[in-house]
């Protein structure tokens, strides 16, 4: 087990940020370029023996229930309806007052060989449970959707610091030069707290999640303006390229420029090889049958899960896909019961594609939401309606592919599901793990930034080893 | 062996009395072995005895002989450094046990040494007392009088001397008669460094660059010419006569303000769930854009921001100032606890005046004393107790007769035509819910009360865009973004103005104390504290003890007071290594938010000195200051070096200043650059936030907010106010224009020192794609052929306006050329007016359901809205020149400043 010198992660001595190697959607592979070489396959070197490659997150934005999910509570049967009161200065408004349980409306059974709990609802991803590693003991700090969004993709409650797509990206570099290293695919509107969710915070710009809209350009101005023909647009670049170098010619090493010329070229290409990535033509009927793709229940993050998977295996680094909205207080069998339908197929349709094509053993799949719900909830409108509030302090994440320990439950959250009560941690940790498991060490993932080494962690924290094969 | 070793541990410490000369041994120990164990091992390793890593105990020369679970006896070899493995380690060449584990912890060589060189000289171990005797005889480095640390062996701790620069009084040195204070201090290094400065900058370089250095616009032609005779005749004097007529122009204001509204984060909304309006916060903006064109006295300007209210509540401008306080995102939903939030704006503010006028990033000290500096946690406790009593208020504040009060109608008739459209559809669903409510059952199926579950969304997201847009009617009344000194009163949720006590500021609520919080956790007080501020400033640079009051008293104007002192010796250094760092890409010291041990130290400590004590005794003038260091050979310097492989060789680093460091413009510049050069930016100073057009499928993307889906983004209908500099563009927390964003503008939640240039292909993307700037293009053809009389001039014209010079006449030809073959193209193509719907339709998700539904919203600003010039509007030939103009736009030229 030889490593890397540990030194990759320097001080940046400028504010000016001109790339190299590793460089992501944008950014200016400069230093293959100045050596005449095309856009090569730039890979970082890890911290350790990577059990997976690349990372595809499922964002199940709004916070789904693990309790109508995956963790099944009887207790709550015996509860169902019953009254009580919670008060005091910690609690927020949602969680006090008059509250009575709630049992879930779904049946639950134990699937595949190992048995995982899981709800009905999931008729596909039933099938996968022997490929999913389980999680029920991670807890945020926040009941709020974005300070609880910003603390599960950022790591920091209030947000700007940079997306776990972004550290992961800066740690590992992409494996294609024309496209992003760290894409999202988002629904249409946008989750709270808006495209800070993906942020590179204080990283530099080429570390930015880019957002593939569902609707509209993937990309803003991917295309020439009405009017402006592909010809025209060539004719003006070569004018661009002509005048800069004139400019360019008295001023003699600078990196910077000839890097901003080379960004014109890059833009340029992007423009052909974006929508043949998007195009999902190509893809045979099984597969997009697979997918769900087709049938209106499914078809829109049928879409994103294929997209996914066309995205990493062209060299992308980290996918996330979002989906939601989850936020169930009310009605939740109607509401809860109409988004697993949505992503179940999508979902078990990825696992199993990947796993044909042999990718699954290297491509880690994360699955989750920024909380979980709790066993409760308050009158609302005045009357009793079938949902659950937020719950930082439970919820189910999980995991498959990349060296996770498959066909697994680890950890577990008391009898009514309110609080994780077996191998407890922190989000922060599942940050770490999720780093260890691509071969990046948080600890050693640093960057300087206004004075200090910042890292996803915040403060560092713990690799959970209970969920590593 | 055990036994041995035990003993000669006794026979060490029990047999050298205090007053004896320490070995070697011992000094390493108690000087550097013992402080290095305590920051960088007991963490791990002893401070939670039942918590040990690797049940490895470092809390006794015993425990460390025992080793731990992995290594044993070889941990700890007395003689044989080189082979114990508490040396090993901490080359970090042993996989999973690389000591101290954080890459950002590891050890530098000396340190490893003085382990490894301890344990050759048998790993001697003291007690306490006789390391105490040790250290104070014998100790290396500065001891820094503070308030009082969590922790005894940081309260001694020893900073090595250079890093407490920014603490210490300033040095002035004498500059000798005739000598430019400036070029007196540069020119030392240089001449030390054997390396000849860069010649002067050509008047075009100059004139461009003094330009967007004051006022962040590209010169006029004219100006261009006039500076550039001047300037031939005598360069000192042109570059004096410029700076002046420059800083003359509200335009100063404005680009000064925009710098520093990074400083202190300035947005319009508030962020998170909800991203509410901040109807007045432009009051502030407007204000800071004043101050500068004022010339306000510092130490005023940071009196007015820290505490207007306590100073002259009767002064609107006081109270508008005051917004300062309440720039950071914040948010009190019905979800929130009050107390949380209300210590995470204490904490927001207090951080936020660490950095911005003392250079302090203090949130590093609010959980443990902190790990550089003298900073203890005390220290960050006393100064957020001066923001105890502080409290929010939207305060009456009338207008001032210099405040702009343009559009304040049609900003209103917006809010009215927004807020009546969300009704009038709201009364239609209600209609059909009378029609079809059914009594509500026990289950709560949905659908019982009428409402198909879109509805239900679309109902409760009307409810809430109707509140949103009501509290935006106080964009336009006399009120300011303010605080009041008072008790704590707790509020629920916040969506709406938050009025001034009745009562008045001391009836109700309770007053909040303060206390060192444990973990920085809200609900763990620990010890009291009482108001103050760094107390390392206080004793490193002889300002004497201050007493601030407590109880009812001017806290915030006390901690402004201690700030603005003259004897501080962090305020002046801070302020003019802003300036310069605006005016050069770099600060003298290189992070201008912070001073302590690990930002930069000063390349020219003696300039930065002079430069802040020149600052105070002149009268504290930033246009003073700006004028001292703009006429300078040093600034006048041209960017290109004539031996730029010497200059490399010279100055690696590029901190001697022997030529000028060019630098890309900023986001808002190149957009402000476009509209100046295309002839379509307004002058208007100040107002309500202009709503420029963003890229539309931005502008009408959904975004959820609490309790469903804000409205829109609608543009300003008149060209006039949509074209307005870029800093009076509303700034939306939650929905960045992916212009600015695109070209580094930082996000509006962090204080930014400096912008960062990074180069990214959307840059390319939306220079060169985009309808905007397609428009600019446009708009810069039509006035250049109307002001000029033929193609050449034309071209020429375009040139003056965009890059300041004139073309070559080999870039006259190829531009011709261009011209020329791409009216041909236009020629055939018709464009169809544009048109704009008035509705659009959109599809969301229903929370109840997990199904989508559409709705249509209203988009009132559309009605009146006049399009700018686009291709549709002009003739072949103008679309053709557009090409031109639009390459023109993209030329590093045009976006890089030498």
């Amino acid at each position: 087990m030889k490593r890397n010198s540990s030194h990759q992660f320097a001080t940046p001595a400028r504010r000016d940020f001109l790339y190299g190697m590793g460089a992501g959607l944008g950014s200016v592979a400069l230093t293959s370029m100045l050596r005449g070489s095309a856009f090569g396959s730039t890979l970082k070197t890890v911290h350790h023996p990577a059990k997976a490659k690349r990372c595809i997150f499922l964002m199940m934005e709004g916070g789904p229930s693990h309790i109508d999910t995956f963790d099944p509570k009887p207790e709550l049967v015996k509860r169902h309806l019953q009254k009580f009161t919670r008060s005091g200065k910690e609690e927020s408004a949602m969680s006090s007052g008059d509250r009575y349980f709630v049992k879930s409306p779904f049946d639950f059974i134990k699937a595949g060989k190992s048995g995982a709990d899981i709800c009905t609802e999931w008729e596909h991803l039933k099938n996968q449970v022997d490929e999913i590693c389980f999680f029920r003991g991670a807890q945020v700090e926040s009941v709020n959707h974005p300070t609880a969004c910003y603390q599960l993709n950022t790591g920091n409650r209030f947000g700007g610091d940079p997306g776990v797509g972004s550290w992961v990206t800066y740690g590992l570099g992409t494996e294609n030069e024309n496209l992003p290293g760290f894409v999202v695919l988002p629904r249409a509107s946008y989750p709270q707290g808006g495209a800070a969710n993906w942020s590179n915070g204080f990283l530099p710009a080429e570390f930015q999640g880019t957002p593939l809209r569902p609707e509209g350009s993937p990309i803003l101005d991917l295309s020439p303006p009405k009017g402006v023909s592909r010809e025209r647009q060539r004719k003006n670049l070569d004018l661009l390229s002509s005048l800069n170098q004139q400019h360019l010619e008295s001023r003699a090493g600078r990196g910077d420029l000839e890097a901003r010329m080379s960004s014109y070229e890059l833009a340029y290409r992007m423009q052909m090889e974006v929508p043949g990535v998007l195009d999902l033509e190509g893809e045979d009927k099984r597969t997009l049958e697979s997918y769900g793709i087709g049938d209106s229940k499914t078809d829109a993050f049928g879409r994103k899960c294929l997209l996914a998977r066309r995205l990493v295996e062209k060299g992308v680094r980290f996918v996330q896909a979002y989906a939601g909205n989850w936020d169930s207080h009310d009605y939740i069998q109607r509401a809860h019961g109409s988004l697993i339908k949505s992503v179940d197929k999508p979902i078990a349709g990825l696992l199993k594609d990947l796993k044909e094509r042999g990718m699954l053993e290297d491509t880690l799949v994360v699955w989750c939401g920024e909380f979980g719900r709790t066993p409760d909830n308050g009158l609302r409108g005045g009357g009793q309606s079938y949902g659950r509030d937020h719950n930082a302090k439970a919820m189910t994440m999980w995991f498959a592919g990349g060296g996770v320990k498959a066909g697994h439950t680890i950890g577990a959250t008391d009898e009514i599901g309110a609080e994780a009560v077996e191998c407890v941690h922190h989000i922060r940790d599942v940050h770490v793990t999720l780093l260890h498991l691509l071969g990046l060490d948080d600890n050693r993932l640093s960057y300087y930034h206004a004075g200090r080494y910042k890292q996803l962690s915040q403060f560092g924290g713990t690799v959970i080893d209970d969920l590593i094969a | 062996m055990r036994i041995i070793f035990i003993l000669s541990i006794l026979v060490l410490s029990v047999g050298s009395s205090l007053a004896e000369e320490p070995s070697k041994g011992e000094k390493l120990f108690a000087l550097h072995v013992k402080p290095l164990f305590a920051e960088k091992c007991n963490a791990c390793h002893g401070d939670e005895p039942e918590k040990l890593k690797g049940e490895f105990d470092m809390r006794t020369r015993e425990t460390i002989l025992a080793g731990g679970d992995y290594y044993g006896e070889e941990v700890l070899l007395p003689g044989q450094g080189e082979e114990s493995f508490l040396y090993i380690l901490t080359k970090r060449t042993e996989e999973d046990y690389e000591m101290p584990p954080k890459e950002a912890d590891q050890l530098s060589e000396e340190q490893r040494w003085w382990i490894r060189d301890w344990i050759n000289e048998g790993a001697p171990w003291l007690d306490d007392e006789r390391v105490a005797f040790i250290q104070k005889e014998y100790a290396e480095g500065v001891q820094v009088v503070t308030s009082k640390a969590l922790s005894d062996d940081w309260q001694n701790r020893r900073y090595e001397s250079e890093k407490l620069w920014a603490y210490r009084p300033l040095v002035v040195e004498a500059v000798p008669g005739g000598a430019h204070p400036v070029d007196h201090f540069i020119e030392k290094p240089l001449r030390e460094a054997e390396l000849d400065p860069a010649p002067s900058a050509s008047p075009i370089e100059l004139a461009r660059r003094l330009s967007f250095g004051l006022t962040g616009l590209p010169p006029e032609p004219k100006q261009v010419d006039a500076f550039a005779s001047a300037y031939r005749k005598d360069e000192g004097a042109a570059v004096e006569d410029f700076v002046r007529t420059l800083m003359a122009t509200p335009q100063y204001g404005e680009h000064f303000a925009r710098q520093w509204l990074d400083v202190t984060r300035y947005a319009d909304t508030a962020g998170f769930a909800n991203d509410y309006t901040r109807p007045n916060a432009w009051r502030y903006r407007d204000y800071v854009v004043r101050a500068f064109n004022d010339d306000k006295p510092y130490p005023e300007f940071v009196k007015e921001q820290l505490a207007g209210d306590e100073i002259n509540p009767d002064d609107p401008e006081h109270l508008v100032a005051t917004g300062f306080l309440r720039m950071g995102p914040w948010e009190q939903t019905g979800m929130s606890v009050f107390r949380e939030t209300r210590q995470q704006w204490l904490d927001d503010v207090t951080d936020a005046t660490g950095q911005v006028f003392l250079a302090h990033a203090m949130q590093c000290a609010k959980c443990h004393d902190h790990k550089f500096d003298p900073l203890p946690t005390r220290d960050y406790y006393r100064m957020m107790s001066v923001f105890s009593t502080t409290q929010f208020a939207d305060r009456e504040a009338p207008f001032l007769e210099r405040e702009n009060r343009d559009w304040f109608d049609a900003s209103d008739q917006w809010v009215q035509a927004k807020v009546a459209s969300y009704e009038e559809q709201k009364k239609a669903l209600n209609g059909k819910v009378a029609k079809q409510k059914k009594e509500e059952s026990g289950d709560a199926k949905v659908g019982d009360n009428g409402l198909d579950p879109g509805d239900e969304a679309s109902l409760a997201r009307m409810t809430k865009n109707i509140s949103r847009h009501q509290w935006e009617y106080d964009r336009t009344r006399p009120i300011a973004f303010s605080v009041y000194t008072g008790n704590t009163i707790e509020v629920k949720s916040v969506g709406d103005r938050i009025m001034m006590p009745k009562a008045g500021p001391w009836k109700r609520g309770e007053l909040e104390s303060a206390a060192i919080l444990a973990g920085g956790n809200a609900f763990s007080p620990t010890d009291p504290v009482t108001p103050g501020a760094l107390s390392a400033a206080e004793s490193l640079g002889e300002m004497g003890e201050f007493s601030f009051p407590d109880g009812k008293g001017k806290r915030r104007l006390a901690l402004a007071e201690w700030i603005v002192n003259q004897k501080n010796p962090l305020t002046a250094r801070v302020l003019v290594n802003r300036i310069w760092a605006w005016h050069f890409g770099k600060g003298l010291a290189a992070n201008p938010n912070n001073f302590g041990g690990t930002g930069g130290i000063p390349t020219h400590p003696e300039l930065l000195d002079y430069l802040a004590d020149w600052f105070m005794k002149d009268g504290s003038s930033i246009k003073r200051l700006n004028e001292l260091i703009l006429t300078s050979e040093t600034y006048r310097r041209s960017s290109i070096h004539p031996d730029p492989k010497r200059l490399s060789e010279k100055d690696p680093k590029a901190v001697l200043y022997a030529a000028f460091a060019p630098r890309r413009l900023t986001a808002e510049e190149i957009r402000d650059a476009m509209l100046s050069a295309s002839g379509e930016l307004s002058d208007r100073v100040g107002g309500i936030p202009a709503r420029p057009d963003v890229n539309v499928e931005v502008a009408f993307q959904p975004r959820q907010i609490m309790g469903g889906t804000a409205s829109v983004y609608e543009p300003d209908p008149l060209p006039e106010q949509r074209n307005r500099r870029s800093l009076y563009a509303e700034k939306i927390r939650g929905l960045r224009d992916p212009f600015y964003e695109t070209f580094n503008q930082p996000g509006p939640d962090n204080s930014c020192e400096l912008r960062e240039t990074s180069t990214v292909a959307p840059q390319a993307l939306t220079l060169f794609n985009s309808e905007e700037v397609l428009e600019r293009a446009i708009a810069l053809a039509s006035r250049v052929i109307g002001e000029t009389g033929d193609s050449e001039e034309a071209v020429q014209r375009a040139f003056r306006l965009s890059l300041g010079r004139h073309a070559s006449e080999a870039e006259l030809a190829a531009c011709l050329a261009h011209w020329e073959q791409a009216t041909i193209e236009e020629s055939g193509k018709t464009y169809p007016a544009k048109t704009f719907a008035t509705e659009i339709e959109r599809t969301v998700m229903a929370e109840k359901t997990g199904e989508p539904y559409d709705f249509v919203e209203h988009v009132p600003a559309y009605r009146a809205y006049e399009p700018d010039l686009h291709p549709g509007a002009v003739d072949p030939e103008t679309r053709g020149l557009a090409q031109v103009c639009l390459v023109l736009f993209n030329l590093n030229e045009f976006s890089y400043l030498d």
